[in-house]
């Protein structure tokens, strides 16, 4: 595993080597095992029951997270003393994406295990995880977490929901409404966030049983209709003080610290999400024909078949490098230290700026792939008898929750000004040094004897390109910048691109080692692909986001930079495509 | 009470199946492995029988090249005590009689009360080395079981017959089983048994130690069954088809001469 210790956002400003990542090449024969039994409990246990949870019988459900929980899939991120095992992050990850298959109900599952687990385990007393925690890792009872509210989703903080301290100060009064709320109709737990006196973000534990919490009725979805979505009315709901979760008045930092897994977590499962799609419009592709053919043969089917390929792989590789980071950060932490989750919280929010990144990139991505598998389907793609139907309703939400992707893309950029702001991050340095790049021309050859060398060159440009974006934006908006989010969102999606692509490309530099030929090529192809379309998109919001900030000469010099950086030499694309689409249909398999 | 349970690891079966070279075997460069399918009805058979009788020992014996320890690893993770993996690149080259015989060589001093095998293996499917591994060891063997009980020494099972007919058959341990999918239902590891496996005894011996005898069979070549030509399915109105259906025959058959 990689020894050096990165900072959160630090990959704009330095080269990384494929020595320095975390690839799923590596997982250790527990990790597949754990990916193995968590595939077959999907297969087993969820598939054959799927269109009767699709019908919203909710107690298959409560019934599979009692399965979940003897096969310790629940157990992941709680730790021993309270029935769990605290695995690392690859693992959770791993679970995340193989649940994926389970429609609906990896859903139900990633709300319970992340936002709704994790909020005790990071800030619950002694007391308090004793009294919960081990009936949320048996499946027992099913956890639900209800911050958003009808008035306040993006502005989280702006909830208007209140607590009061009753006149004995043995209980706090709630009272207000929370809005979509995932596992509303059959949690027993509920993480609720309400303001003391009207100022205090305060979190509290509610058992379903508390007098005064009212569950609304089934909200009507457009897809993951497997998971249940309720309102959550406290109406003079009465909470033990002893149920106060952290301190009061600190309810923001367990919103935001529990989404930042949220957020990663999601990518997982997406990212498990994109190659089930994939394989079924490559199944279908091979089985339907048109003109004596299977579809399959078409430039125009296989084309699409190679760059979904191409993004899955980027988006898995982002995905395990980013719980290769945390877990080499997490393991720096002495496990017996006191404020040991305080300590915690502070390594996950250190890659907040990777953890939106993979929430974005990731579920664009599945987007993508949604979309072109039903159009693989042609028409039968919009008949529901298929599942490419349910895919492409049930992919939507993920763009929209944990954070809309728009909120994400805006706190790219914002965290890491702000790391640069507190010294943490030298983008002032570097963006100068960027800058007089851009006055000198460049001699440089590629040095053929190393592997990728093109994409390793055009890394390091894209970096450059980011740099003098930020830093003319900057320079022009100071601190100003936040209201300029047109800008911001160019700047967010260069760095999401950054980020994908050097994953993806330090991650078959480091596979091509111990690949043959037939591997090798693939993995040259799949490189070639997404690099070629994250220089696109990266190009664009590069020269976007020039034409937003500059004008007059300034502006000529920012896009002269945009045709110097943000170009790629993708001489064999379409073989490389061809490779990959025709291999991905013959073995009908995700290939990485 | 001693007992050993022998898995291979074969092809993932969805697997794209490649012909090697020399056509004696499947290319095995691209492919996902995992447990022979048997093996894990024979697993579970041994770990059953272990929580039933008190004091067991419970052995997962696997041939074949570094990877099989993986798969090892998910019988040691499904309730088995140690694993005794016996090292050898080339075992897809061994005929049944030659691994039946380094099992035996392993087994023969160990005196195992029980000893399971699937039935067959999913990839080469000789069925052959449960029942030589009895004859080498000379204990009783009952092949094909699709139902186990074990009461004092006394092994009671039930074997399949062709036509869905059943028999029973019983015998005295030492004996071994070899298992017919659906002789119970494997469980699926648990994550706290996969973490706890890592730290069982897993025992490399190398193939050269038990090797003691020659082979006495040859593959001379392995080949896919030959295809078929499809059906055609002739469109258009009953005239024309008439027309069509002359042409083809006439064109590629000599019934029309
Ligand atoms: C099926 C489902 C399950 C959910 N589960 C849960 C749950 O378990 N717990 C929970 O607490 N919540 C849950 N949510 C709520 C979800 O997190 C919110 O819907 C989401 O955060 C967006 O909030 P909103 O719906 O109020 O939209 P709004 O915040 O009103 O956003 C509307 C649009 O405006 C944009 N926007 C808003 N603010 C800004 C800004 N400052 N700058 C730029 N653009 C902005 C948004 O990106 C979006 O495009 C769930 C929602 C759904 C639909």
């Amino acid at each position: 595993m990689a020894e050096r210790i990165f900072k959160g956002g630090e990959f704009l400003v330095t080269e990384v080597t494929c020595d320095e990542i975390f690839t799923p090449e590596e997982f250790t024969d527990e990790q597949k095992q754990i990916a193995e039994t968590t595939e077959q409990f999907v297969e087993n246990e969820i598939v054959p029951h799927l269109d009767e949870i699709e019908a919203q019988n909710f107690d298959l459900v409560i019934e599979a997270f009692k399965k979940c929980g003897d096969l310790g899939l629940l157990m992941m991120d709680t730790p021993e003393a309270y029935g769990g095992m605290e695995l690392d992050k690859v693992t959770s990850m791993l679970v995340a994406e193989k649940i994926a298959p389970a429609g609906g109900f990896s859903v139900a599952y990633a709300a319970h295990t992340g936002i709704g687990t994790l909020p005790l385990v990071y800030y619950g007393t002694e007391a308090q995880k004793e009294q919960y925690l081990p009936k949320l890792v048996s499946g027992e009872w099913a956890a639900a977490y209800c911050l958003t509210e009808p008035g306040s989703g993006s502005d989280a903080l702006g909830a208007r929901a209140t607590a009061i301290l009753s006149e004995d100060g043995k209980q706090y009064i709630l009272n207000g409404t929370k809005q979509f709320i995932t596992n509303g109709s059959f949690a027993k737990l509920f993480i609720v966030f309400a303001k003391i006196d009207k100022e205090l973000f305060t979190a509290f534990l509610i058992e379903k049983d508390f007098a005064g919490l009212v569950i609304g009725p089934e909200e009507k979805k457009m897809g993951i209709k497997g998971s249940s979505t309720t309102q959550v009315i406290l109406d003079n709901c009465k909470v033990p003080v002893e149920n106060l979760l952290g301190e009061a008045g600190k309810g923001h930092k367990i919103a935001f610290n529990v989404l930042n897994v949220g957020r990663f977590k999601l990518g997982a499962c997406v990212t498990g999400a994109a190659k089930q799609a994939t394989l079924v419009g490559v199944k279908y592709a091979n089985e339907r024909k048109q003109f004596n053919q299977p579809i399959s043969s078409f430039g125009a089917i296989q084309e699409k078949i190679a760059d979904l390929t191409a993004d899955t792989f980027a988006a898995e590789s982002l995905v395990y490098r980013l719980a290769g980071l945390l877990d080499t950060k997490l393991a720096t932490i002495d496990r017996e230290i006191d404020n040991y989750y305080v300590e915690y919280q502070k390594g996950i929010e250190e890659y907040a700026t990777e953890c939106a990144i993979s929430k974005v990139f990731c579920s664009e991505v599945l987007a993508r792939v949604v979309d072109e598998v039903v159009q693989i389907h042609g028409g039968y793609g919009y008949v529901s008898e298929y599942p490419a139907e349910r895919f492409y309703r049930d992919e939507r939400i993920n763009r929209i929750y944990e954070g809309t992707n728009e909120i994400n893309r805006l706190l790219i950029p914002g965290m890491i000004l702000k790391k640069s702001l507190k010294g943490e991050l030298p983008l002032q340095a570097e963006a100068m040094k960027a800058f007089e790049s851009l006055m000198t021309p460049s001699f440089e050859e590629l040095d053929d004897s190393i592997h990728f060398a093109a994409e390793k060159a055009l890394l390091k440009n894209l970096k450059t390109l980011f740099l003098i974006l930020a830093g003319t934006a900057v320079q022009k908006y100071m601190t100003k910048l936040a209201d300029e989010q047109e800008i911001l969102m160019a700047a967010a999606d260069i760095a999401i691109q950054i980020f994908a692509l050097e994953s993806a490309v330090l991650r078959a530099d480091k596979a091509c080692r111990s690949a043959n030929e037939k591997k090798k090529a693939l993995l040259e192809a799949v490189v070639k692909v997404f690099a070629f379309s994250a220089t696109e998109i990266a190009g664009t919001a590069a020269k976007k986001g020039a034409f937003y900030v500059e004008e007059g000469d300034q502006l000529l010099m920012v896009l002269s930079g945009v045709r110097r950086f943000a170009k790629y030499d993708a001489t064999g694309l379409l073989q490389a495509k061809r490779l990959l689409a025709s291999t991905v249909c013959e073995e009908e398999k995700y290939l990485f | 009470m001693k007992i050993l349970v022998c898995i291979k690891q074969v092809p993932d079966m969805e697997s794209k199946f490649k012909i090697a070279d020399n056509a004696t075997w499947y290319d095995s460069g691209e492919l996902a492995w995992r447990m022979n399918e048997y093996d894990e009805y024979a697993v579970e058979q041994g770990v059953q029988l272990k929580t039933q009788v008190a004091d067991a020992d419970l052995t997962v014996l696997c041939i074949g090249p570094q990877r099989v320890q993986e798969t090892m690893k998910k019988a040691l993770a499904m309730g088995c005590d140690r694993g005794v993996h016996i090292e050898d690149a080339e075992s897809f080259k061994k005929d049944p009689f030659e691994i039946a015989s380094m099992i035996a060589e392993f087994a023969k001093e160990k005196s195992f009360d029980m000893i399971f095998t699937g039935m067959q293996s999913q990839d080469r499917g000789s069925a052959q080395v449960g029942l030589m591994v009895a004859e080498l060891l000379d204990i009783p063997s009952i092949s094909t079981v699709v139902d186990f009980a074990f009461d004092a020494g006394k092994v009671t099972a039930k074997r399949e017959l062709e036509g869905g007919i059943k028999a029973k058959v019983s015998c005295t341990a030492p004996a071994l089983i070899t298992c017919q999918l659906g002789l119970n239902t494997p469980r699926y590891p648990t994550l706290p048994n996969i973490m706890k496996a890592k730290r069982k005894e897993l025992l490399s011996l190398p193939a050269a130690d038990l090797l003691k005898v020659e082979r006495k069979q040859e593959t001379a070549k392995i080949y896919f069954p030959e295809k078929k030509g499809g059906g055609l399915v002739l469109e258009g109105a009953a005239g024309d088809l008439a027309d069509q259906l002359i042409k083809i025959l006439k064109e590629n058959t000599g019934v029309l001469a």
